[in-house]
């Protein structure tokens, strides 16, 4: 007991924010500030004080990237974002002295952007570059964010996320994996978003009012139709290289060259939206040109130029504010849903937002732009910028692996961990346990529940936005821990105990359990709006402060409970268990990225209010030499360079991560005393924090992984661009290519389609979708559909549609693809395929005759008009399918999945080959005499296995797929899943006959060649791959009931015996089946597989698998849920290895044998209701239990004698029962 | 402690949402996708009095009743799970119950009764207590109520007969050392300590062998 008064949580050093990193203090007047914010900060003063001086000194330490122009105290308190955006724009051109950085590296290029480039990031580093590709020429490298903003526009933003999808497959099929090249449907996404692109334009059409109207939106239009259709040439010669196994020099030059095409696609989609923002929608915003507009002074990679930034005559910010008024009331004009005070307010803030808004988004006000514009620079300096932030991969593939430290796969190893720590201590309180046990549980829990508040804290301060529900709910589990905590307290300050041998009943463990499951519930509501924060903000990773969590609070806690637990467990390796691998050695890590980029380097100074376009100059590079204006710099105040901190590697040493100022140790649990000491080791240990030495000073390997294309890729694929860039400079030669291409593709591009509604896993295939896309997948006019997909739908279609639905889905799509010869025909002779395989092959009596009609009338009305000849042959089929009563006109059996020439040959092949029959005259004699008395043991074990099998297999061959679907065979009440069940009770019939061979028999010897001939049979059914009768015949064997049999055990042979143990090994249920799923997998029909393990794969499928999956949302709406595919796909799989195996045996029936064997489990079945019960009533009277022994008899008497304390009560009650339940059994 | 590895097995009968409580407590969270097919779908590593214990869950879902004892045979501990809209599924259970001890051959062998689905409270055809007086009957097994929709106490369950696995383990263990040490003193020696609970039995391992006779001459 005495241990606990040292677990007191409320000491000040635990004291409750102590647990949580400290919040930031923001010295600024801000109204987003919480009321509940204020209340736990006066509640943990002096840890606030300590905290505010922390932060501010770190933030002088760590260089930020200049704040434009502004002070960071003059910086909006108004919700800055930084959110993680996939596109930039360039809102100034930036042109490094020298595009690589003093060092010779070359992977530590500064790529040159000019004023509109898009650029695609892949992530951005805490010190303000980002690591990008530029649409515009396909280069990669650094660029400075504070030139750029964030690109988005409503009508675009399905375009640029099929980009964004593209550029990860292409990433990871550059490590090998190509799989999703070799069809088209990534293309489709493109031809998707350009489609969504032109629709919001209002541009889809070439008769659209806007097209008609402009000269120069026709020509874009048709530039951009030009480009689809030659990104699509391109993915089509991918494809068909890949096909033809083309070199793989080849397929990655194409894959560069779709990328590129790609990339020239999407800006000009840019282009377009530009020009049709300011020609075609907008009142055109009276520009005035800024002479005045500034460059950057200093090459950001120069480090020598950087210190030389010139005065700024600060006489200049004057003027540039005034017309940034002027250009105020304009904008708010033209985006007149901003209310104009509080944009005017925003805009003396933010000089450069005018410009802005008439550069990007001179739109009419969409619902992102204004949010965004402002978003990127000033968010910086408020966010915590440990390390670098990424875009989260579509794909997810090549990233998993290297990337053990991101935010989000620490928040779930938190979580898992937490939970199956409360899951004990909640398990603990449902039983009496000792308080020592409680003491641990607790303390694991509690650290458990502070780790995840940890990493929630980090996901927290990251997100400059400070998200509002994530501090809730932290703040809600932060109060139940307490609650629990003191809860735990209570409990053993009321209960005092002697010996420290307390036991706590359960009722006043349920006041813990409350208390922990309200923590449960807590922390995932925590967990979610963190993962929300981290989609919005993008992943980052850890860098060392993953590990500093989990060291600094094992730190504290070791520190404070090693002196009081004597039950002390190896606390650091327990708790850290949970944590995902940190990368402990140097060694473990991932390569390093190609980038190199500064920690120290500062962003260059970003322009004044840029230069304005006036509407003929569209060309990207407008300012050839801006005139030098320059803005009040902050960079003066920064130290020389040479004096700056140098960056060091982290070393993930132990040592280095308790030294590192994210390591929170003192913050956390240091004493109030030590305070001082605190700021000075977080002082000096920021300089090392992060990074380390590399060559020079300025320039270091960014610990993160960069989804880099590498860095002999870029100056290749710059190169290459060129040639196609040159095609934007003069409409004439845009103009050229487009009218040669467009054609064809603005059919397919005026397709309705519903390719927005699929969803693809990782591997690139189809794993959701609405109906109708579904349908379009099943119709498409491009490529044969994938058989298994068609497959799948077939079997599958009833369990998330109707057939009516599905024939009127099929008609729509017949409908809207109109008369287009380019795709019409296809797709309607595809729809008329679909409609015919159905009647064919997948027509299922019971249910799809409700279709029938409509299907009827479709084939004798549309049909008849587009294609006359396919109408007469499907009404022919409609009509034959209503005469053929059961099952499929053509047999499943051939045409189905899994079914190749081979097995129909099988199938038809002559039984010339069977073999001969083991049976004798005589035997077939007396199986024909039905007075004479036949037993098991008259006949040869091969002969019997076969007939069995041939049994079996009639029936395992009568399957159909729809038994097994939706759990059909385990529906008592339906009569679906006959052969299924039928099955079933076949194999128990099995195994009952054998037990009743074996136990009807008086002589231990005789029960002993029972044995030996059915090990014998089951041997035999294993030659014959009949592995559901070997499973019945050696469970049998291995039932209670034959396997206590000691006496006859004693007379079966070793050899038997090894055998027997052999054919064990194969029916092992260990490890899922894993030794007859081997055998299983690469068996040659015939073969009659367990079926059991079908059954329950489907079973776990169904029940495993959701039926519904979400679209990701769009505009931060909830995503729409679609049908769940890749689960239907799953039990499809599951019932076409079935199906593969149904194929008949090459065997000669013996009727006789056969007629007797099924007599014999009519026989069995009848008797004693053949429940395993009654067999082992059979089995006892056979070979009587032998005495239990003595010390198992005794201990009631005993402990009935003595006074029993309440923990022992449990044991009592057992053996008591024990001892009268097996008296009963016995007699 | 080293890891352990441990089979429980899921019992009850058909739409009592058995495979439902094994597949939400087999499932991470996070997976999107789940394919039961593969070797380590029905495995979880938990944590349990903060050692870690590897689980494989056998469930016998949707196959036929003779395979059911093959699992029961490598089963070490068992959920036997019935729906709280049904009492026939409770009823059910007794006899699987009597199966599993024959095989066993064991009274002790770890059971947790499970009443699912109560999420359909206004279904409910078992009372709580009904339900608690059965397992008091079966040697005072602990009762739960899940919920495998809801995942409540999903993960609940499974620890705790993990639990209860663990401790008689440890009991066989000392079982086995006292009839032996026991045989080696002489006959009349007393060979209670062998019946002594799983917390004493730690204890006293942690405390050495003086403390061990105490605590037998307390029983």
């Amino acid at each position: 007991m005495a241990d606990f008064q040292h677990l007191n949580l409320d000491e000040p050093q635990f004291h409750a924010s102590a647990f949580v990193a400290p919040l930031v203090i923001n010295k600024s007047p801000q109204r987003s500030r919480s009321a509940s914010r204020h209340t736990r900060q006066s509640s943990s003063k002096s840890m606030s004080r300590r905290t505010t001086s922390i932060r501010s000194q770190s933030q002088s330490q760590i260089s930020p990237p200049l704040t434009p122009r502004a002070s960071r105290e003059a910086l909006p308190s108004a919700e800055p974002q930084a959110e993680f955006h996939n596109y930039l724009r360039a809102f100034y051109h930036f042109h490094p002295t020298s595009t690589v950085s003093s060092s010779t590296d070359e992977s530590s290029i500064t790529v040159p952007i000019n004023q509109g480039d898009v650029i695609l990031v892949h992530s951005v580093h805490p010190n303000g570059w980002a690591d990008g590709t530029l649409l515009a020429s396909g280069a990669r490298g650094w660029l400075p964010t504070n030139y750029c903003e964030a690109y988005d526009h409503q009508s675009i933003r399905s375009l640029l996320s099929a980009l964004t999808h593209l550029w990860d497959l292409v990433r990871d099929g550059e490590s090998g994996d190509l799989d999703v090249f070799t069809k088209q449907d990534y293309v489709r996404g493109m031809i998707a978003g350009v489609r969504f692109f032109l629709e919001k334009t209002q541009c889809l059409t070439r008769e659209s009012a806007l097209i008609v109207a402009h000269v120069s939106l026709r020509r874009m239009r048709k530039g951009l139709l030009g480009d689809l259709s030659s990104l699509v040439k391109t993915a089509k010669k991918l494809q068909e290289l890949l096909q033809s196994a083309g070199s793989t020099l080849a397929v990655f030059e194409t894959l560069d060259e779709l990328v590129l095409k790609a990339f020239k696609l999407v800006t000009r989609a840019v282009r377009f939206l530009d020009i049709w923002a300011q020609d075609a929608v907008s009142v055109p915003v009276p520009f005035d040109f800024d002479e005045s507009a500034n460059r950057p002074l200093t090459p950001p990679v120069d480090s020598a130029d950087a210190q030389i930034a010139p005065a700024t005559p600060s006489s200049n910010l004057g003027p540039s504010e005034d017309r940034t008024a002027d250009h105020a009331a304009v904008v708010s004009q033209a985006s007149s849903s901003t209310p104009r005070d509080e944009r005017e307010d925003s805009r003396s803030r933010h000089p450069r937002t005018r410009s802005r808004a008439s550069f990007a988004f001179a739109l009419p006000p969409t619902e992102s732009s204004a949010p965004h514009s402002s978003s990127l620079l000033s968010a910086q300096p408020q966010s915590k910028r440990l390390s670098v932030t990424h875009r989260l991969s579509y794909t997810g593939k090549s990233q998993s692996v290297r990337r053990q430290n991101l935010a989000s796969e620490r928040l779930c190893a938190a979580h898992d961990s937490f939970l199956s720590f409360i899951s004990i201590f909640i398990g603990l309180h449902l039983q009496s346990r000792s308080s020592s046990e409680l003491l641990v549980t607790t303390r694991d829990s509690v650290i458990a529940c502070r780790q995840l508040l940890a990493v929630v804290e980090e996901v927290w301060e990251r997100d400059s936005q400070r998200s509002d529900p994530l501090e809730h709910a932290r703040a809600t589990m932060y109060s139940k821990l307490s609650e629990l905590v003191q809860a735990t307290k209570d409990m053993f300050s009321n209960s005092e105990s002697v010996n420290g041998e307390e036991v706590f009943t359960p009722d006043s463990g349920k006041q813990l359990v409350i208390a922990a499951t309200s923590c449960v519930r807590a922390a995932a509501e925590c967990v979610t709006k963190a993962t929300i924060v981290i989609e919005r903000i993008g992943d980052f990773e850890f860098e060392q402060a993953g590990q500093g969590i989990s060291q600094t609070i094992l730190e504290g806690i070791n520190a404070h409970l090693d002196k009081d637990t004597e039950t002390g467990l190896p606390e650091p390796q327990e708790t850290d268990k949970p944590l995902p691998a940190t990368p402990q050695e140097p060694t473990s890590r991932p390569p390093p990225p190609p980038l190199l980029i500064s920690e120290s380097k500062p962003l260059p100074e970003p322009p004044a209010p840029s230069p304005i376009l006036n509407h003929e100059t569209l060309h990207p590079v407008i300012v050839e030499s801006p005139t030098a204006v320059s803005f009040r710099s902050s960079r003066s105040s920064l130290p020389p360079l040479s004096q700056l901190p140098i960056p060091t590697l982290p070393q993930p040493s132990p040592s280095e991560a308790s030294q590192s100022p994210a390591s929170a140790t003192h913050r956390f649990f240091g004493k109030a005393g030590r305070a001082d000491s605190v700021n000075v080791s977080v002082a000096d240990s920021t300089s090392t924090y992060p990074n380390s030495v590399r060559g020079d000073s300025a320039s270091i390997i960014s610990e993160v992984s960069t989804r880099a294309t590498t860095p002999d890729h870029s100056p290749t694929t710059r190169h290459g661009d060129q040639a196609m860039m040159s095609s934007f400079g003069s409409t004439s030669e845009l103009h050229s290519i487009a009218s040669e291409e467009t054609t064809g593709l603005e059919a397919q591009l005026l397709e309705k389609t519903f390719v927005h509604e699929l969803i693809y896993n990782k591997e690139g295939q189809i794993s959701g979708g609405s109906l109708p896309a579904l349908v379009e997948q099943l119709t498409t006019h491009e490529s044969t559909p994938d058989s298994m997909f068609v497959t799948t739908f077939y079997l599958t279609f009833r369990l998330f549609t109707t057939p009516v639905d599905f024939a009127n889905c099929l008609i729509d799509r017949f409908d809207y693809v109109g008369d287009s010869q380019e795709v019409g025909v296809p797709v309607r002779l595809r729809v008329y395929n679909v409609f015919k395989g159905w009647l064919e092959t997948h027509w299922q009596s019971d249910c799809d005759p409700l279709a029938l009609g409509i299907i009827l009338d479709f084939a004798t009305g549309k049909l008849r008009t587009a294609l006359p000849a396919a109408s007469k042959r499907l009404a022919e089929l409609a009509t034959k399918v209503t005469e053929v009563r059961a099952g499929a006109l053509v047999p499943r059996l051939m045409s189905s999945m899994g079914k190749t020439g081979i097995s129909s040959t099988i199938y038809s092949a002559a039984d010339s080959t069977a073999p001969n029959p083991v049976i004798s005259k005589s035997q077939l004699n007396a199986l024909k005499n039905k007075t004479s008395q036949c037993n098991i043991l008259d006949f040869d074990p091969l002969e019997l296995a076969r007939q069995i099998t041939i049994i079996e297999s009639k029936l395992f061959c009568s399957i159909q797929p729809s038994e097994l679907l939706a759990s059909e065979w385990t529906k008592k009440n339906t009569q679906k899943a006959v052969n299924v069940r039928a099955m079933s009770t076949l194999s128990t019939d099995l195994a009952n006959l054998v037990a009743d061979t074996i136990l009807s028999l008086e002589d231990p010897k005789k029960r002993a060649i029972v044995i030996k001939h059915w090990v014998k049979i089951s041997m035999k059914c294993l030659e014959l791959a009949n592995y559901d009768s070997l499973m019945a015949i050696i469970c049998s064997l291995n039932s209670s009931m034959v396997l206590r049999l000691k006496r006859t055990w004693e007379c079966v042979s070793m050899k038997t015996k090894a055998r027997l143990e052999e054919l064990k090994t194969i029916v092992d249920v260990g490890r899922n089946y894993a030794v007859l799923r081997q055998r299983l997998l690469n068996h040659v029909a015939p073969c009659i597989p367990f079926v059991g393990i079908y059954l329950t794969d489907l079973t776990f499928v169904d029940v495993g698998n959701q039926t519904t999956r979400q679209l990701p949302g769009d505009d931060g709406h909830e995503g729409v849920s679609v049908i769940n595919f890749d689960k239907h796909m799953r039990t499809a799989k599951i019932v076409g290895q079935l199906q593969s195996f149904q194929v008949p045996y090459r065997l000669v029936p013996i009727p006789e044998m056969q007629d007797w064997m099924e007599a014999q489990i009519k026989r069995v079945r009848a008797s004693d209701q053949s429940n395993v019960q009654s067999y082992y009533r059979r089995s006892l009277l056979l070979e009587p239990r032998e005495p239990p022994p003595a010390v198992k008899a005794t201990p009631p008497v005993e402990s009935s004698a003595q006074s029993i304390t309440s923990k022992d009560r449990f044991d009592f009650l057992s053996t008591f029962t024990f001892s009268s339940a097996s008296t009963i059994k016995d007699r | 402690m080293s890891q352990r590895e441990y089979h429980i097995v899921v019992l009850g009968s058909g739409g009592v949402g058995k495979s439902c409580l094994t597949a939400q407590f087999v499932q991470n969270v996070w997976i999107e996708s789940y394919d039961p097919t593969i070797e380590d779908s029905y495995r979880k590593a938990i944590m349990v009095d903060g050692r870690q214990v590897i689980l494989e869950i056998l469930d016998t879902a949707g196959t036929e009743q003779f395979s059911e004892e093959l699992y029961m045979k490598t089963g070490q501990g068992f959920l036997l799970v019935f729906s709280i809209t049904s009492m026939t599924s409770l009823h059910e259970l007794a006899e699987l119950r009597d199966q599993i001890i024959r095989i066993k051959d064991d009274m002790r062998v770890p059971i947790v009764l499970v009443g699912n689905k109560s999420d359909l409270e206004e279904d409910r055809a078992v009372s709580r207590a009904r339900a608690f007086a059965v397992s008091q009957s079966w040697g005072g097994c602990p009762y739960y109520e899940t919920s495998a929709r809801r995942r409540a106490n999903v993960d609940e369950v499974f620890t705790d007969l993990c639990r209860q696995i663990i401790l008689k383990d440890m009991k066989d263990a000392q079982v086995r050392d006292y009839d032996h040490r026991d045989r080696r003193r002489n006959q009349g020696g007393r060979d209670s300590g062998g019946r002594s609970s799983g917390r004493r039995t730690r204890d006293r391992n942690s405390r050495g062998g003086k403390k061990s006779d105490r605590s037998c001459t307390i029983l």
